[in-house]
């Protein structure tokens, strides 16, 4: 029997913005069914890798394949994505959102709206399922568009920041939807900052650095016993603050 | 005032960059047009200087008083006409800041300042006036300068009240189309004599209590009284100015999460746009559905759409009564047809030319999803046919309603020309929906999305792309012939398909390539005052 083709794969991946790389290179490989997190400093190109995966940002050079397919309306079937900037429609109401993002992918109306309605009592916004997307808070957004990249029951999650702005218990519910997804088979990439919260869910990361990975590797040989993700992270990107304090701001 | 200048400096700071944008041309045509502008209006203010320093008793303090009146009407008006169309800054924006509410105050008196400069000058024409009338004492000179203080913290005021009043649904669009309503009150006021009754009133003196009254009288010496109804006035306009202002900046500031009073989820309205799928499978239906819903719920689209059957009938109302009274048709183009024609170009920029711009941040979903990127432009085009259809059908109703001439053959031409000129609008407006998408405001009624450089190539497109269907009429006049109106529309409307069609093509694939491009275009926000 063959080996599951690699839920993310893409080689030499490039992308210019006016002449200077904010992805160079990139040549990485998530397997199916892995929990993989994706870390790096602010500006190392992690938001424009997941753009380019998710379709949102044309490649300068290089290639993509998402569960062994070259990315196109079949595979982007197969794939949730909630992006770093929201992109839900202020005018539809949070209900109305949740039906149209299953129709689009290819779920039925009365599929999508029942869905839409089992995921809004999930994420406990039942009550705010009839109110436009503009009233929401941005813990609000972030839910429903959660529950936008679950309702197509992806085999793919493409997540930048999943758990910005979400209350613990709207971040514990999310982390245990997608902990469950991984377990059923599907694979969950994802940014995040929160070094704690990565160790605790992935099983493999990836860092990158000025748009190079510069690590990748299983979570147990990373970090493990007295060495954090953090030690990990920081012995390979250094730390953020070279130039020391201002004398005003220390003392 | 370290913070006021802050934030005036970083205002200034973004527009200037926001000007950058505009090219060597478009920054010259903008510093020649401003100068044309504020240099009017300064050679305006030196010849009212001139009169009031050469009149001669009684006449100087009327005409003193009847030109602070007009500084009164203009800079309290400004606030309105800004505020309507979304438009005006949001001082809430900086409550983040260590700002005190009377320091915003403060602020906002000098953006009050900077929405008007041409009334400061007007006021400095008529101080330099008065310092040189023999017969107006030096310190008379303070009644101008008091009653533009009060106009100031007047506007203030209003800005402020019309701010919360326009937070409440409906209200903005109200105001907005009575404002462009009241377009239509020159030609009402010259039909109906009522400009010899504006003549005359203001020719009378100004009322003694009124601020430009007892500013006029107190600049020439008038005593006690002129002094003390000016400087009540003043009070007044400081002590509600303020107040307003304070009320005002918190109660912008809706709790997230809390209802804006809009939708049921289930309406008549809801329920009506599940027909479209009735016609088209999904992913169109869904795209379509909620193109019309978006759209429906836009101030920004409700005012346009309400415009067309309103405004766009007042503005040729003169033609449609004339035509009702010789009770024959218009020879060459039906007067229905050209309201319909009309309501067209209001839709433009929200329907046609930038059918993105509204959906800002939420036009990811469609490079997300496996949705042809053709597809999603098709969705669009078919929401923007059926608010035309919608529009010629409310102007026919309204034209119904008032008794003017609708017939099966008149809303046959208006319905076939309307379709065809939507073709060739989409046709283009497909093309500049991509490359020019900019992002846009579903709240701000009237606030344009689009560059200056944008609205000149539409003043070229538009000529153009009507020709198709001019040289229907013309056909119509030159043969004296139905038929050969009919003909000459249905071969443009076949042009106008092969068009649509080509540039359909383009737009998708345009759509594929500049995805980032054009996402980043609909992200973008102006300065930290204005939104």
């Amino acid at each position: 029997m063959n080996a599951p083709a690699p839920a993310i794969e893409t080689r030499q991946l490039r992308k210019l913005y006016d002449g200077k790389a904010a992805v160079d290179g990139l040549d990485l490989v998530v397997p199916a069914g892995s929990f993989f997190g994706f870390l790096g400093p602010n500006g190392a190109g992690k938001t424009t890798t997941i753009r380019m995966l998710a379709g949102l940002a044309l490649p300068s050079s290089g290639e993509i394949r998402l569960l062994g397919q070259p990315l196109g309306a079949d595979v982007k079937r197969q794939v949730g994505v909630v992006p770093d900037q929201s992109l839900l429609f202020d005018h539809l109401t949070g209900a109305e959102f949740l039906e149209f993002a299953g129709r689009l992918y290819g779920l039925a109306r009365a599929v999508a709206r029942e869905r839409a309605g089992e995921l809004l009592c999930l994420f406990e916004l039942d009550g705010a399922g009839g109110k436009l997307i503009a009233d929401y808070s941005k813990g609000m957004r972030k839910r429903l568009e959660m529950a936008a990249a679950l309702i197509h029951r992806p085999r793919l999650f493409l997540l930048d920041e999943p758990f910005e702005g979400v209350d613990t218990a709207g971040a514990r519910l999310m982390k245990k939807l997608l902990e469950e997804q991984v377990r059923a088979g599907a694979t969950v990439f994802l940014t995040s900052h929160v070094l704690e919260v990565v160790e605790r869910l992935c099983d493999r990361v990836a860092v990158i650095h000025e748009g190079k990975l510069v690590l990748e590797g299983e979570m147990a040989a990373l970090a493990g016993g007295r060495r954090t993700l953090e030690d990990v992270f920081v012995s390979v990107v250094g730390l953020e603050r070279p130039a020391p304090a201002p004398r005003w701001l220390s003392e | 005032m370290g913070a006021a200048s802050a934030i005036l400096w970083a205002e200034w700071r973004c527009r200037r960059n926001a000007a950058r944008g505009r090219g060597r041309l478009g920054r010259l045509l903008f510093a020649a047009s401003a100068l044309l502008w504020y240099g009017g209006w300064a050679a305006g203010a030196a010849l009212l200087g001139w009169y009031v320093a050469h009149a001669s008793a009684p006449e100087p303090a009327r005409l003193l008083s009847q030109a602070l009146l007009f500084v009164f009407l203009y800079w309290q008006l400004i606030p309105v006409l800004t505020a309507t169309p979304g438009a005006a800054p949001d001082l809430g924006r900086l409550l983040v800041y260590p700002l005190s509410a009377s320091r915003l105050f403060r602020l906002e008196l000098l953006l009050r300042l900077s929405a008007a400069p041409e009334m400061p000058l007007v006021v400095a024409g008529a101080a330099a006036g008065l310092l040189a009338h023999p017969g107006a004492p030096v310190w008379g000179v303070a009644a101008p300068a008091l009653f533009a203080g009060m106009n100031l913290l007047l506007a203030a005021g209003i800005r402020s009240l019309l701010g919360r009043l326009l937070a409440r649904r409906y209200v903005r669009e109200v105001l907005f189309l009575l404002l462009v309503l009241a377009a239509g009150l020159p030609q009402l006021l010259v039909a109906g004599g009522g400009l010899e009754v504006l003549r005359r009133w203001l020719a009378a003196p100004s009322p003694r209590w009124s601020p430009w009254g007892a500013a006029g009288t107190a600049a020439f010496g008038g005593g006690f009284e002129p002094w003390a109804i000016l400087a009540g006035w003043s009070a007044a306009a400081w002590l509600g100015g303020r107040r307003v202002f304070a009320r005002s900046l918190w109660a912008g500031q809706r709790a997230a999460g809390a209802s804006s009073g809009r939708p049921d989820a289930e309406s008549r309205w809801r329920r009506a746009t599940r027909l479209v799928a009735l016609l088209l499978p999904d992913p169109a239906a869904a795209l379509v559905e909620k193109e019309l819903l978006s759209l429906s719920r836009s101030a920004r689209f409700r005012l346009v759409f309400v415009m067309g059957f309103s405004f766009g009938l007042l503005v040729w109302l003169p033609l449609l009564l004339e035509e009702g009274a010789a009770g024959q048709s218009w020879r060459v183009v039906e007067p229905l047809t050209l309201v319909s024609a009309y309501a067209l170009l209001l839709l433009g920029e929200v329907t046609f030319w930038n059918a993105f711009g509204m959906d800002r941040g939420g036009a990811q979903s469609y490079f997300v999803s496996p949705v042809p990127a053709r597809a999603v432009i098709q969705s669009k085009n078919a929401a923007a046919i059926l608010a035309v259809l919608a529009e010629v059908s409310l102007i026919a109703l309204v034209c119904a309603l008032l008794g003017l001439p609708v017939s099966a053959r008149r809303l046959g031409e208006a319905y076939g020309v309307g379709l065809v000129l939507a073709l060739y609008l989409l046709a283009a407006g497909n093309l500049t929906s991509v490359h020019y998408a900019r992002a846009a405001d579903p709240r701000a009624p009237w606030r344009s999305a689009s560059g200056r450089r944008f609205q000149a190539l539409l003043a070229f497109l538009y000529p153009l792309l009507a020709a198709p269907v001019l040289a229907a009429y013309l056909a119509r006049r030159l043969a004296d012939s139905e038929a050969a109106f009919y003909s000459v529309l249905a071969a443009v409307f076949v042009l106008g398909a092969w068009l649509y069609r080509c540039s359909l093509e383009r737009a998708g694939v345009a759509l594929a390539r500049r995805s980032e491009q054009m996402l980043a275009a609909l992200r973008e926000s102006a300065g930290p005052v204005l939104s």
